[in-house]
């Protein structure tokens, strides 16, 4: 019988060991990372006083989804969740607007004043006004308390359309020259030739800004007023830091037995993260080519 | 990086409320529909006239309430209904985030949020007096209010008025005045296992049950966990069990003596004796090695695993970690035990009252519904116990003694949160009906009856401070002096440093504002108590 060949080059030993050891060392990050999310999950999962007891480490114990339920229908975790999803999906889609027809002009050296303008927004992103200034701003616009004041102050960060910027430079102008022969205006040419062209790009920005405005915390938590306009971030903040006093003032009994302010918290986690962990697959490869992207011209 | 930022909120805020206030008076903005009040009582000294708008009522207008953060959302919770159903009024819930609190607040009132009634804490009243931020209310309460001003002492309502004389808030008084906040939780069934059939209470019995809980089951417990160190209570998480402090003579981080002398905790007689008598407890391995650094976290973790035998506590971790006992270890009731304040070796023990005005609500000046507030606050004492306890027959019953008893579940889900929404109490009355609100968990009645229902009232020392406003040096040092404090005390006791070292501490402790702090203090106690 023929033995099969082995693919790939053989390694001598020492690089055997090297790769072995690269092999524990990236399982040890591995665990690192997942073992600590384990950990709240397990928690989210199991009796509060086992939580409480700190008998509960990577497995659930005393099994229960009393924590889960009263997170999901006692308390404003779905509110939250449509606010945070809101703000992410109509903010990527204003973001990707403004920025795309921020760099289509920009990176068209024809374009005039286009250094000064470049200029204007390298210099907004290194220089911000400060935070009392944008509050003034938000207030003066009368968006306070709207979905617009998480939105528009983050319509376009300045270094994602850059990358855009860079991409569209990076595009063959004999394409846009034919098109416009045909008689293509220049939103006809943005629209049907440089969009479709540059997907790779408008996908990783997408992401970026995605990423963006799902973890706004800070400025989600500044403009808004009312309890059902906080965004899931503000939720979980809140409860992680008012929920021990909001248990002590609920019944006794269950509620003491299998919830506790340490489960609350890593139920809340545990669900806030579910959205996140189910399109994470879908958009890896955007994100990890988001770091080099538009980094090459041609 | 948060004292820029709050300096430059305050000036903000002073250029808005100057650029539309009006030529600098305190009035309301209003519609003009006012009718001129007479001026209220001997204290309202201020130069200006205020004026009573006319009330709305309700239906006619929509309140815009601000409370401090919770877990739930305000406006759809059930007592906003009980609320509407027991006063008529519209109302809309705001919260202040649970982070950067005082700097939030600092923007919306500068920005102008029309907020008609705003519950806040002292030193974030104190900061919208200064700034001028908030309208007088004795007019207000003069007409609208009899019911709220006579449900407050003199005293308390002294402490809310502003430098002009003028009353600028209304109190939220802590519920219970004569609470023992701090206590120890112990484990009975061990302590009787190892021959002690009483808990503790003098401090003398404490030592020789922790001896004798020592010698019967050496290493295999830790006999005394500690501290309880909660993130929510500042200068009240004491290194110190209070429980122990107590027997000392020392009840507070500053005190005063019979000849109204203000000193410091570290100026008692006794404090040597407390702390060489902690450093003993600790030398023998009598407390928890790892004093030092115990966590609430980490001190549940202790007890409830069933690794100590006592903990420091409170209400809130007896309730916590009774369920955790009764479920993961088999306990019962009885096996649970409370140490309360311990009396010293002459027989005395002073612990302090818990009388103190917990938030302030107030109306900022943007405010065009003065009357409506002031009304909508007086209705809501009048219906106080509906409003916070609930109706008899169905939220609660009167027991044998009298006492209020929550009928559970539907107390909870009814009422649980009626908390968050007071603005103002009647004092005496919310005094008594208060304790059906611990009642209502069972872990937390079961140590609060024990501890605080049966408690000497003789050793009660009135809370001397409890109206004083925030004072700048008080402000600036007085946290950084205690927590200097906390760490002498804790070195003290792990032996790095000797209580012969107190002079080089006081010495440190002048420089670090210790002298200019008890200025403040003297000088508002000189001139409050005159």
């Amino acid at each position: 019988m023929k033995k099969k060949k082995s693919a790939g080059i053989a390694l001598d030993a020492s690089e055997k060991f090297v790769s072995g050891l690269a092999y524990v060392l990236m399982t040890l990050f591995a665990l690192c990372a997942i073992l600590p999310c384990l950990h709240v999950v397990s928690k989210a999962f199991s009796k509060g006083t086992y939580v409480t007891a700190g008998l509960v480490n990577f497995w659930p114990k005393g099994f229960q989804l009393e924590t889960i339920q009263y997170i999901l229908f006692q308390t404003d975790f779905f509110n939250a969740l449509k606010n945070t999803l809101i703000v992410t999906g109509v903010g990527t889609l204003i973001s990707l607007f403004t920025s795309i027809t921020t760099a289509y002009p920009l990176s068209k050296p024809a374009f005039r004043g286009r250094k000064v303008i470049t200029l204007l927004y390298v210099f907004s992103m290194v220089f911000f006004g400060g935070m009392i200034p944008a509050y003034m701003v938000v207030r003066m616009l009368g968006i306070l308390d709207t979905y617009a004041a998480m939105i528009l102050p983050f319509a376009i960060v300045q270094f994602n359309m850059f990358i855009v910027k860079n991409y569209f430079e990076g595009l063959p102008e004999i394409i846009e020259e034919s098109a416009r022969i045909d008689g293509a205006g220049d939103l006809r040419i943005l629209v049907s030739i440089v969009c479709p062209m540059s997907t790779p790009v408008i996908a990783t920005v997408a992401l970026l800004y995605a990423i963006n405005y799902w973890n706004n915390y800070f400025h989600a938590m500044m403009y808004t007023q009312s309890p059902s306009m906080q965004t899931l971030q503000v939720y979980l903040y809140n409860l992680i830091q008012s929920g021990s006093g909001y248990l002590e003032n609920m019944a006794g009994g269950t509620l003491t037995t299998n919830i506790t302010p340490e489960g609350l918290t890593a139920a809340a986690v545990t669900l806030s993260i579910i959205p996140i962990i189910a399109l994470y697959p879908f958009v890896q490869r955007f994100l990890i080519k988001g770091i080099t992207i538009g980094s090459v011209k041609g | 990086m948060k004292k820029p930022l709050a300096l430059l909120l305050s000036l903000l805020m002073l250029f808005s409320l100057a650029a539309c206030g009006g030529g600098g008076n305190n009035q309301p903005a209003s519609d003009g529909n006012q009718s001129t009040a007479a001026p209220s009582g001997d204290k309202n000294t201020g130069g200006e006239q205020t004026t009573v708008p006319e009330l709305k009522g309700p239906g006619n207008v929509t309140l815009k309430r601000l409370g401090y953060n919770a877990a739930f959302d305000p406006n759809n919770d059930i007592n906003a209904d009980v609320l509407k159903q027991s006063t008529g009024y519209d109302v809309e819930y705001f919260m202040l985030p649970s982070e950067n609190a005082d700097e939030k607040l600092l923007m919306d009132i500068s920005g102008g949020a029309n907020y008609d009634s705003i519950n806040i804490s002292i030193n974030q009243w104190r900061t919208l007096v200064s700034q001028g931020a908030l309208q007088p209310l004795d007019d207000a309460l003069e007409a609208y209010g009899q019911d709220v001003l006579a449900g407050n002492s003199e005293n308390v309502w002294n402490a809310l008025r502003g430098d002009d004389g003028h009353i600028y808030g209304v109190p939220y008084m802590y519920p219970h005045s004569h609470e023992i906040a701090a206590f120890m939780v112990a484990r009975m069934d061990l302590l009787k296992a190892a021959g002690i059939n009483e808990v503790p209470t003098t401090i003398d019995e404490f030592y020789d049950c922790l001896v004798t809980l020592k010698q019967h089951y050496g290493d295999e417990y830790v006999i005394l966990a500690g501290p309880y160190l909660p993130n929510s209570e500042a200068n009240e998480n004491w290194v110190i069990p209070k429980t122990i402090a107590c027997a000392f003579g020392i009840y507070n981080d500053w005190m005063v003596d019979e000849n109204g002398k203000v000193y410091y905790m570290t100026e008692a007689p006794k404090f040597a004796e407390m702390v060489e008598f902690l450093t003993k407890l600790y030398n023998e391995g009598l407390i928890d090695p790892d004093w030092a650094i115990n966590t609430e976290s980490t001190l549940k973790e202790k007890f409830t695993s069933g690794k100590a035998i006592i903990t420091c506590g409170n209400r809130a971790l007896a309730d916590f970690c009774s369920a955790a006992l009764i479920e993961n270890l088999n306990l019962s009731w009885d096996d649970l035990a409370y140490i309360s304040a311990l009396k010293g070796a002459d027989g005395t023990c002073t612990y302090q009252s818990t009388e103190a005005i917990g938030w302030i609500s107030c109306v900022p000046r943007s405010s065009e519904n003065l009357a409506d507030v002031v009304n909508w606050w007086n209705l809501r004492v009048k219906d106080q116990l509906f409003i916070t306890i609930g109706e008899e027959g169905v939220h609660f019953n009167y027991d044998e003694d009298g006492e209020i008893e929550p009928i559970n579940p539907i107390f909870a889900e009814e009422r649980g949160n009626s908390y968050w929404y007071l603005d103002v109490t009647d004092q005496k009355a919310y005094e008594f009906q208060w304790p059906s609100r611990v009642r209502k968990s069972e872990g937390q009645w079961h140590s609060f009856s024990a501890v605080t229902m049966d408690a000497d009232q003789s050793i009660f020392v009135p809370n001397t401070f409890a109206f004083m406003p925030a004072k700048e040096n008080y402000a600036k040092y007085n946290t950084a002096i205690f927590n200097d404090l906390q760490d002498y005390i804790t070195q003290v006791m792990s032996g790095t440093r000797t209580i012969n070292d107190l002079d080089t501490f006081m010495s440190d402790w002048t420089n670090a504002g210790g002298e200019s702090v008890r200025g403040d203090l003297q000088g508002w106690y000189d001139e409050f108590y005159k």
